[in-house]
């Protein structure tokens, strides 16, 4: 069932021929000699993946199911995350509230989250209550309940939900609209969170479709790290959740995004204070040869003060305040998304001159050496980051899995990014940064009443 | 001390018998400065954080903002780099650095991978000592600010949350400003102010160093020693005391801060709490994570689970030197605000009236136990913030050494009383943000006196005058 340990003695053997001629390697790998992973599958097509640490006595459980609102229609937009709510309010043995009152009075707490391409439950307990939450979990994914006046409950929440995070903040609601225009065909185009009026109209039959759907045993990856054993989980997970029955996991997601054609342009005019900026450029899905050479020219674009971004539109032309950037995993053809805060009274349009210009820059002069190994380095160390936490490294180890091509590419990545070349990030920009891939939104700040 | 092994064993809750600082060593240089080393083998980072006592109540009246861009400008330039320089270092070996103020200790940390240790500590020690605050830079600085200060009113959550700040405390108490400045105050500031307030603050008397994680402290301890310790010995900032009037004494009061495209309000609830370390602080937390502390808590359970008014509602307890608020936050659509309100009102009405039971007293010592080495105990950073606080109120190691024994003795008795005292539905501060001309009405009843102020207004503070 699960692989024998000479996954780990071929990793470390791996790290140690590196040693002696790229001395930076040498303490990292000494940590991640300690960071062994042990996989196996259930019957029912459910992968496990566990890491122990018995550093503090605490575990973290993660449940990555591969449905998110890419899998979704126009109609019901944002049921993906509906579901998710209602995952919390009660299933066959365990009733509505029941989830949550027995995680905290047993010293847990938990969360979730959705994307376009998953959906994630994540438990934090004491190892005392492992046994519990593959019980709790177990009737869950196999016997969720769903109660009418719940649904209206839940449904207010999500609404809440959306008000906080799109319809009262500007970056919200100006990304909403960037995304909708950058994608035309593909459900990437619509908001996670859904359409508003589809949050109204959502019905009892819309969830309990989604949960035959997405919510199949073989449709998901759990993920385990902390203080317990490999073989403990195994039994458990055959205990409780090997008896569900697989399914017929989400049929693929056939619509492909057309090659955009020229750029696109979207405005918001809103009360604000200060204008916001997006640029939008597609880039290929993340398990793809150039995943880590974008991920550097991203880091040089935007990461830290030393920035070309920044330095160029904070610093010297003191244009904008900030500048930040998204380039998230995705399963499809994803995005690589540049924002700038102008300051008040400052024309957008100034600051998207400086912006192109830099990208300019990187197209035809290219990137410095320096720059690339500080991008490798922000890499690293933010990697070590999340490797930091129990929560961190099962979460890290799920994205992997689900999107990079598998776990054990988490062994490789200081290869893979010293293989990067400045070359490739230069030929990065000149294939990804071009005006014709490129969709533009700005949010314009719209005087108020005034008082 | 008979050691606690299982706990309550008939309701069969976990047995988290207790937990425990890993070791450190603590010396004190002859300059004053605090040195708390905790080397541990593990993840390959390291973090190093100074404390600068004073935060932002050392802030001079007029000058909210100078502890904190003080901080801001510690990079921006020494003797041996310009603020470009420090930036490239820095970000060449993927660290981090970040300066932060609460109410009493202005913190700077950096975080960095553990063979980096040479270049960190350099960058780290430099500009916490020999910053020359090129006027260039702090012009720069400044403007960043003041727009960053503006940019805060787009946000409704940040923006309810320094309102009430400003309009609990009041602007006489130490904490009645914001830490960050605002437009106004941060006009006043001047490079001689600043580099004053370095020179008297950042001196040995005031100064916390704690290094935590993967390094030798053979190599960290004498590079730390000898570059604080040539720090001037200084004076130990004065702490001040609160007005003889407290925070919100009188209440109740409301503010209403006007947003008109809001289609949300977002509403804080508060009344006078505790300090950092008052003898009450354990069963007070207990009782502040049932009202709304947690998923479970009676808070969300009402205007959330129950009622699907919010995405959140949730409980503050501050933590500071001097007693700060505690106070009920969430927020509604315009049309619930004052269903939304009365709901919360009642939790805490009966609070006050039937207290908590036994099984809820089990059920959060459960909790916050369980909890515990996660939030506070799994990271260096996590570690370096612990013991940089413990020296900053004066605590020791017993602190969180015996804090689980001291959580399992709260009596159902103690929680309860603690919930009368400090959990009452009286001597209320509301602030509510969100559109004014469809919710003044309906929100007139919470208190007799509300003042009003346009989110548009330069700064955070309440108009002397009621607005028109």
């Amino acid at each position: 069932m699960f692989r024998p340990p000479e996954h780990w003695l071929c990793y470390i053997g791996k790290m140690r021929l590196l040693a002696h001629f790229l001395p930076f390697f040498f303490t990292v790998a000494a940590f991640s000699s300690q960071f062994h992973v042990s996989t196996g599958t259930l019957s029912n097509g459910m992968k496990v993946l566990v890491q122990e640490d018995h550093s503090i006595p605490n575990v973290a459980l993660y449940f990555f199911f591969k449905i998110g609102s890419r899998n979704e229609r126009p109609g019901t937009t944002g049921i993906s995350h509906f579901f998710e709510h209602m995952m919390f309010n009660g299933a066959k043995k365990y009733g509505p509230k029941q989830f949550d009152i027995e995680m905290e009075k047993n010293g847990g707490r938990n969360n979730a989250y959705t994307s376009r391409d998953v959906t994630v439950y994540t438990d934090f307990f004491p190892r005392t209550a492992l046994e519990l939450m593959m019980d709790m979990e177990a009737d869950r994914i196999r016997d969720l309940s769903f109660d009418p006046k719940i649904i209206e409950s839940e449904r207010g929440v999500v609404y809440s939900e959306r008000r906080t995070s799109v319809d009262n903040n500007n970056g919200g609601l100006l990304e909403e609209q960037l995304n909708a225009a950058a994608y035309t065909a593909h459900p990437y185009g619509w908001p996670v969170i859904g359409w508003a009026s589809d949050i109204e109209s959502w019905t009892m039959d819309d969830l309990k479709a989604h949960f035959r759907m997405g919510y199949a045993p073989n449709n998901c990856v759990m993920v385990v790290a902390g203080d317990v054993t490999a073989d403990e989980v195994l039994a458990l997970a055959k205990k409780y959740i090997e008896p569900i029955p697989r399914h017929d996991p989400p049929p693929p997601v056939r619509t492909k995004e057309p090659e955009q054609q020229g750029e696109r342009r979207v405005v918001v005019r809103k009360p604000a204070q200060l204008p916001i900026q997006m640029f939008s450029y597609h880039v290929p899905r993340s398990n793809d040869p150039d995943f880590y050479p974008l991920q550097l020219l991203g880091r040089i674009l935007t990461e830290g003060r030393s920035s070309r971004l920044y330095r160029a539109l904070v610093d010297r032309e003191q244009l904008a305040v900030a500048v930040d950037r998204s380039d998230d995993v995705s399963i499809d053809p994803g995005q690589l998304v540049l924002l700038v805060q102008p300051r008040s009274g400052v024309d957008p349009a100034a600051t998207e001159k400086v912006l192109l210009a830099e990208i300019e820059r990187v197209r035809t002069g290219g990137v410095a050496e320096g720059e690339l190994q500080k991008a490798r380095n922000q890499y690293l160390a933010g990697f070590y980051r999340e490797m930091k936490t129990i929560a961190g490294r099962a979460n890290l180890i799920g994205r992997y899995e689900v999107f990079l091509g598998g776990y054990d590419r988490l062994f490789t990545v200081e290869q893979e990014l010293e293989k990067v070349t400045a070359t490739q990030v230069k030929a990065m920009a000149q294939k990804y940064l071009t005006e014709k891939n490129r969709t533009v939104a700005t949010l314009v700040p719209e005087k108020g009443a005034a008082r | 001390m008979k050691p606690v092994i299982f706990l309550l064993a008939a309701l069969s809750l976990p047995a988290q018998t207790r937990v425990q600082l890993p070791p450190y060593t603590r010396q004190v240089l002859p300059n004053g400065t605090v040195v708390d080393l905790m080397p541990r083998k593990g993840v390959p980072l390291v973090t190093v954080r100074a404390l600068v006592k004073g935060g932002a109540e050392s802030d001079p009246p007029g000058m909210a903002g100078l502890a904190s861009i003080t901080a801001e400008l510690l990079r921006r330039g020494t003797p041996a780099r310009t603020a470009d320089r420090f930036s490239d270092e820095l970000d060449s070996i993927g660290a981090s650095f970040e300066s932060h103020t609460d109410p009493q200790a202005t913190s700077i940390a950096m975080e960095f991978l553990s063979k980096d240790a040479d270049l960190a500590l350099d960058l780290f020690t430099d500009a916490i000592l020999r910053p020359t605050f090129p006027e260039q830079e702090v012009k720069k600085s400044l403007a960043e600010w003041i727009e960053a200060s503006k940019a805060m009113k787009d946000s409704p959550m940040m923006a309810s949350s320094l309102y009430f700040r400003m309009f609990f405390f009041g602007p006489r108490h130490p904490y009645g400003h914001p830490a960050r400045g605002d437009e106004l105050s941060l006009q006043r500031i001047t490079r001689a102010e600043i580099a004053n307030y370095h020179a008297r603050m950042y001196t040995g008397a005031n100064l916390i160093v704690v290094a935590a994680g993967d390094f030798d402290p053979a190599q960290m301890g004498p590079r730390i020693e000898k570059a604080f310790g040539a720090a001037p010995a200084g004076k130990p900032y004065a702490w001040k005391d609160a007005p003889a009037a407290g925070p919100a004494s009188s209440g109740p009061r409301l503010l209403l801060v006007d947003k008109p495209d809001a289609t949300q309000t977002y509403f804080w609830i508060g009344r006078i709490g505790i300090s950092r370390t008052h003898p009450d602080r354990i069963p007070v937390w207990l009782v502040d994570t049932l009202l709304g502390g947690r998923f479970t808590s009676m808070l969300n359970d009402e205007l959330r689970v129950n009622s699907g008014l919010t995405y959140g509602a949730r409980s503050v307890l501050d933590r500071n030197r001097l007693p700060g608020a505690i106070a009920i936050v969430s927020h509604t659509q315009t049309a619930s605000t004052a269903k939304a309100i009365d709901l919360a009102l009642d939790v805490l009405k009966r609070l006050q009236e039937k207290g908590i039971s036994a099984d809820q007293l089990a059920s959060v010592k459960s909790y916050v136990k369980g909890i515990f080495p996660t939030e506070r105990l799994e990271t260096a950073d996590q570690l370096a913030a612990e013991i940089g606080d413990l020296e900053l109120f004066g605590l020791d190691r017993r602190e969180i050494d015996d804090l689980f024994a001291r959580i399992d003795a709260v009596t159902l008795e103690q929680a309860n009383r603690a919930a009368r005292e400090y959990f009452k539905p009286s001597g209320l501060s509301f602030v509510l943000l969100g559109n004014a001309a469809k919710i003044r009405s309906a929100i007139r009843k919470y208190a007799p006196e509300m003042a009003e102020v346009a989110i548009n207004r330069p700064g955070f503070a309440v108009p002397a005058a009621p607005a028109r």
